[in-house]
């Protein structure tokens, strides 16, 4: 522990001759000091938006229009109410969240199937077809948007459900794929010779054997994705025109153009629009900053 | 199955024959396992994108049957689009802005988050916690923030006697770009933190202890230990935060929707409003094919840069 922290923290954990006792405590140094005002100010500015948000949401009309109040005199609940109610989020966050629990789904299945091959069966075309998930990866969504709602019009998809599930999933398959083929390149062979000895079939061993010693791909693979979807935007907005097919994105702009809430409203609302996600975000943040890793840097 | 079947009976020996039979079973099923991620890619990914290309020889406004080609039409009409070269100006501002800055506080956050032993969980918790919300909620915060009246930001500066620098943020050509520029850089900076936290762990301890002992300091380890040892980490940061940044839509739409003028239109912007409110969607398919094909560039110099360094 000490030697680290010399090697580590040059300057600050050198020992002063003389002074006071030995002490597990750290010695304050300008560095440290520095240090920890860095830090301190990184948070700060990381949290502010998040708490003035918050902030505003608590107050009355005139509070928030002087400009000054940070504590509001009484908190504003019913700011929240009428966010909940006029703000449509009951339909919004439900679909929000059928989307993401719906696409997160069908992302888990079809990528770790399609990784499940590239990395453990010998077939002719694997490495075209790795190649070609490499490829599609590459095809930003400005190069495209444009004519997926084209074809999603042909189909009779834009505006529904389905076509919206249809883009989500197939921009969630290729990095999902990849991460999911790591995983399975890790593990031993033996198992599914012993599947194979068993007399079990491909897709029986895969469900049976393989999956359950993938959980930590796939929470991975699941929580990025989640945030994924949950936050897509681009799509969301011109895909759908009817307010009860909206995700909580789009839902929150069609609140904005079509009712013109009260500012300390809209505050409100969009304070109601993080929760699932800020909650989600402190329970999976291990798997989520895993996960971040495995996306980017593999 | 059948079709197999048939074919191995080319085999004459019994071996070979058993061994042909099993290669054709293990073709079938890893083509199985792959089929539902190739057709979902196939559908919506590589038909739209092929189809972009299509149309954007073509003249379609959204609604008829009838899509005409029009040759090059629509390729000279965004050759001379002042908008379109506006928006590739701004999103490479957005890009360098971006890189620069949001690399660099991310860095320097890492470097020291890595020097404190108790609350490593909780800075990184803080500072990833704005890459959680959406392009909505972030563009709502800070319309908020920068509101040229009772904005926090302009009250803020007058309550220190700055009131010289109060500005209308969003609304003035001269901040416009850079208020959105650093709305982007508080929202994106926590992810390439992330990335360059996970690859100051991954370094080993020793290098430090051996330069320790040939009696380097801060400012020598950190130029002969961890920046070289960084290196893979990253060049990879760097290119998906470039694309993040050139890739903006939502925090410019929500925020200043292109504005004032065009001082903050980006491509992704300006292809959707040529496609959805001027209905021209052979001219927007043609900006797709420039600016996609610019961001394909870019990406495949990310993949070569991945690959070189997983064959290391």
């Amino acid at each position: 522990m000490a030697s680290r922290a010399t090697h580590m923290h040059s300057g600050d954990a050198v020992q002063q001759p003389g002074g006071e006792r030995p002490s597990r405590r750290r010695r304050i140094t300008p560095a440290r000091v520095g240090l920890f005002g860095l830090l301190g100010t990184a948070t700060l500015i990381a949290m502010f938006p998040i708490i003035w948000l918050l902030s505003g949401s608590l107050q009355t009309a005139e509070e928030l229009y002087s400009g000054e109040t940070f504590f509001p005199e009484a908190p504003q609940w019913t700011n929240y109410v009428t966010g909940w109610v006029d703000g449509n989020l009951a339909v919004y966050l439900g679909n929000s969240l059928f989307y993401t629990l719906t696409s997160v789904a069908l992302i888990l299945a079809v990528a770790s199937l399609a990784g499940y091959a590239l990395a453990r069966i010998e077939f002719s075309g694997k490495a075209f077809f790795t190649l070609l998930i490499l490829a599609v990866m590459v095809i930003p969504a400005p190069a495209m948007f444009i004519t997926q709602y084209k074809l999603l019009l042909s189909f009779g998809l834009t505006d529904s459900r389905l076509g919206y599930i249809f883009i989500l999933v197939t921009a969630g398959i290729p990095m999902s794929t990849l991460i999911m083929r790591s995983f399975f390149v890790s593990l031993s062979p033996e198992l599914e010779e012993a599947a194979a000895i068993d007399g079990a079939s491909a897709l029986r061993t895969f469900v049976s054997v393989i999956l359950p010693l993938a959980r930590p791909g796939l929470a991975a693979v699941a929580v990025i994705q989640g945030l994924q979807v949950w936050n897509e935007y681009l799509m969301a907005l011109v895909l759908f025109d009817s307010d009860s097919l909206m995700p909580v994105q789009r839902g929150l702009m069609s609140f904005v153009s079509v009712e013109t809430p009260q500012q300390q409203v809209l505050l409100a609302a969009t304070a109601i629009s993080i929760v699932p996600v800020v909650i989600f975000y402190l329970l999976a943040q291990k798997h989520i900053i895993q996960g971040l890793g495995a996306g980017g840097l593999k | 199955m059948t079709t197999q079947l048939r074919h191995t009976r080319v085999g004459t020996s019994a071996v070979p024959r058993r061994r042909i039979r099993a290669k054709h079973r293990k073709n079938l099923i890893g083509w199985l396992f792959l089929l539902p991620a190739v057709a979902l890619i196939a559908t919506f990914t590589i038909v739209p994108f092929f189809q972009a290309i299509l149309l954007s020889f073509q003249s379609w406004d959204g609604i008829s049957p009838d899509i005409p080609f029009v040759g090059f039409e629509n390729y000279d009409r965004v050759l001379q689009d002042e908008i379109f070269w506006a928006s590739m100006r701004n999103v490479l501002a957005f890009g360098l802005i971006g890189f620069v800055v949001g690399n660099s506080v991310a860095l320097v956050m890492a470097l020291a988050v890595t020097r404190v032993k108790r609350g490593q969980a909780f800075f990184r918790t803080a500072f990833y916690l704005p890459g959680v919300f959406s392009v909505v909620v972030v563009g709502t915060m800070f319309l908020w923030i920068f509101q040229p009246r009772v904005g926090i930001l302009n009250t803020l500066l007058g309550a220190v006697g700055l009131e010289n620098l109060q500005q209308n943020w969003l609304g003035d050509p001269s901040t416009a770009l850079l208020s959105v520029a650093a709305t982007f850089v508080w929202y994106h900076w926590g992810f390439a933190f992330i990335l360059f936290l996970a690859g100051l762990q991954d370094i080993p301890r020793e290098l430090y202890e051996a330069a320790s002992l040939d009696g380097a300091r801060s400012w020598a380890k950190f130029r002969y230990v961890t920046w070289p040892q960084l290196a893979p980490v990253t060049s990879i940061v760097s290119v998906l935060t470039l694309l993040a940044a050139l890739q903006i839509f939502g925090t410019v739409q929500v925020l200043t929707y292109g504005g004032p003028g065009y001082n903050t239109m980006v491509p992704t912007l300006h292809i959707y409003i040529e496609a959805f409110t001027n209905n021209r969607y052979g001219t927007a398919a043609a900006m797709s094919v420039l600016f996609g094909g610019a961001l394909v560039v870019l990406a495949l110099v990310q993949l070569a840069v991945a690959g070189r360094r997983l064959r290391r």
